[in-house]
């Protein structure tokens, strides 16, 4: 325990994860030997990603942040690919600018790297979304042309500006009195978001009753969204100590993470309803699948990033 | 010399390519224990013959040859001599013998990548087969032929562009047939549907 305790907070945390995802794994392991079924297989993937990112996260840490950059950065770019291939919005001839788009990945991750933030904040919100239909004016296709305008930009602020904030935590400046720094947060929202998705999941499962949208997400109810709720809120407060935060500021934190992780949920089941990637039958198997792990990170991120920097810098 | 180009090329440098663009391909261990096959697929761009060769295991890269038109790439000397070299292609003319040159290479124990189709499609379209698939299969009745099902890969470099983009694509291959028909139309019937079988599996 004293061992425990002279360990700095990264160091307690990652093994606080590594327990968890033990107990995790077995968990849905002897679940699935008793009772198999699709339920299962999906928290299975899910915990197999959740290893994928600990693992990142701790090479990271060991060896050298730019390999968190890197990681991040492929994330938000096999989610573009993915949400560019299933979208039926943007247009075959679109597709040479859908290559100027994927542009947009290696330049918001190096700013993010170098800590440039004005350009971090306006490449895609500013430069963009002014470039992309730039770019289809000249093409000179006008049939739909406005549609394209408009999706290509989203795609690349569902997938990309908002998970590169995560990386960006990591470029913070030092704060006094605050040893966890960008690594701590980093992990703390990420923690959060994840667990909020497994406290809702859990809490629906157990009470259950009350559907909140069934026509977009049929195992979404109230029940499981204030159960969720409340448990991220005493999750937040238990891992303060990764964060600047007082008391309060804690708790606020993850009554936003838990609202905005499962906005974003919603968001990206409506996108791929739209798609019919949810709807049997049509569905191709692993479509979606990049989409599925972001869905509740993609707003949670930025909410969390702007709600600490203009607290605490 | 050419067969480390090959391995190069393809076991080194187009899986990581194909991994970036977003090409996935689906059950390789249909190849397992065949020594002389056609790999059959459906064709929207280049992309797929690189990704049914770098589908294939090591040891057969030397002998399967993407069967190509010399009309498209023979047009040039230079053109033909490095789609051979870097492609490894035998370029047929879409003329009277055309076929006596891809049988020369199944005679010599050789396997083929055809493309049933003779030229790209438009990205999603599928046109309609020509009989040279089904001459082939009936004239070496004892060699089997691979369906291939390609999917996506339109959109990463159609017809007529040079720059590709990434998207997801999937490659599907199915298992080696012994084509069952008696007539070249029979055979050529049979093959497409073995292809568009493969459309909706896992």
């Amino acid at each position: 325990m004293q061992y425990f305790k002279d360990m700095t907070e990264i160091q307690q945390m990652i093994l606080v994860i590594l327990g968890v995802l033990v107990f995790a794994t077995t968990l849905f392991w002897v679940w699935k030997k008793m009772k198999p079924g699709p339920q299962v297989d999906e928290l299975m993937t899910r915990t197999k990603s959740w290893w994928i990112m600990a693992g990142i996260f701790t090479t990271a840490a060991v060896v050298h942040p730019a390999i968190s950059f890197i990681a991040f950065g492929l994330l938000s770019f096999a989610a573009l690919r993915e949400i560019a291939s299933i979208s039926k919005n943007a247009r075959l001839e679109d597709r040479s600018i859908i290559f100027w788009a994927y542009l947009a990945v290696p330049l918001q991750y190096g700013f993010a790297y170098m800590g440039w933030f004005v350009p971090f904040l306006i490449l895609i919100p500013v430069g963009m979304f002014t470039f992309i239909p730039f770019l289809l004016v000249l093409k000179g296709h006008t049939q739909d042309i406005a549609r394209s305008m408009s999706v290509i930009p989203t795609h690349l602020m569902l997938t990309v500006f908002s998970i590169s904030h995560l990386a960006y935590l990591l470029s913070l400046p030092e704060l006094p009195h605050f040893n966890a720094g960008g690594r701590g947060l980093l992990l703390f929202v990420v923690f959060l978001t994840e667990m909020n998705d497994v406290f809702q999941f859990t809490w629906g499962k157990l009470l259950g009753r009350h559907k909140i949208i069934e026509k977009i997400s049929p195992n979404k109810t109230w029940e499981g969204f204030i159960g969720g709720l409340l448990s991220t809120i005493v999750a937040a407060y238990l891992l303060r100590f990764l964060t600047p935060f007082t008391t309060i500021q804690a708790l606020g934190s993850g009554l936003l993470i838990a609202c905005m992780g499962f906005v974003g949920d919603i968001i990206v089941s409506a996108i791929k309803r739209d798609f019919g990637l949810k709807d049997t039958g049509t569905a191709i198997k692993g479509h979606g699948g990049i989409l599925d792990r972001i869905d509740s990170l993609a707003l949670s991120a930025p909410f969390f990033f702007y709600y600490v920097y203009l607290i605490c810098y | 010399m050419k067969l480390v180009l090959l391995i190069f090329i393809y076991k080194l440098v187009m899986p990581v390519l194909l991994k970036i663009v977003g090409v996935r391909i689906r059950n390789k261990g249909a190849y397992h224990g065949q020594k002389q096959f056609i790999v059959v697929a459906n064709h929207n761009s280049h992309v797929d013959t690189m990704a049914l060769l770098s589908s294939l295991p090591i040891r057969l890269l030397i002998k399967t040859h993407p069967v190509a038109t010399a009309t498209y790439f023979g047009k040039k000397k230079w053109l033909a001599f490095i789609s051979n070299l870097f492609v490894n292609t035998v370029l047929i003319k879409q003329k009277d013998n055309a076929l006596q040159l891809l049988e020369q290479k199944l005679k010599k124990g050789h396997s083929l990548v055809f493309f049933p189709e003779g030229t790209r499609g438009k990205p999603g379209e599928m046109q309609a087969f020509r009989s040279g698939i089904g001459v082939l299969l009936k004239a070496f009745p004892h060699i089997p032929f691979i369906p291939v099902w390609i999917e996506g890969t339109g959109k990463i470099l159609p017809k007529g562009s040079f720059l590709p983009v990434p998207f997801e694509a999937e490659v599907k291959i199915g298992a080696a047939t012994l084509a069952k028909g008696v007539s070249v139309e029979e055979i050529v019937v049979e093959v497409q549907t073995a292809i568009l079988a493969l459309r909706g599996r896992e």
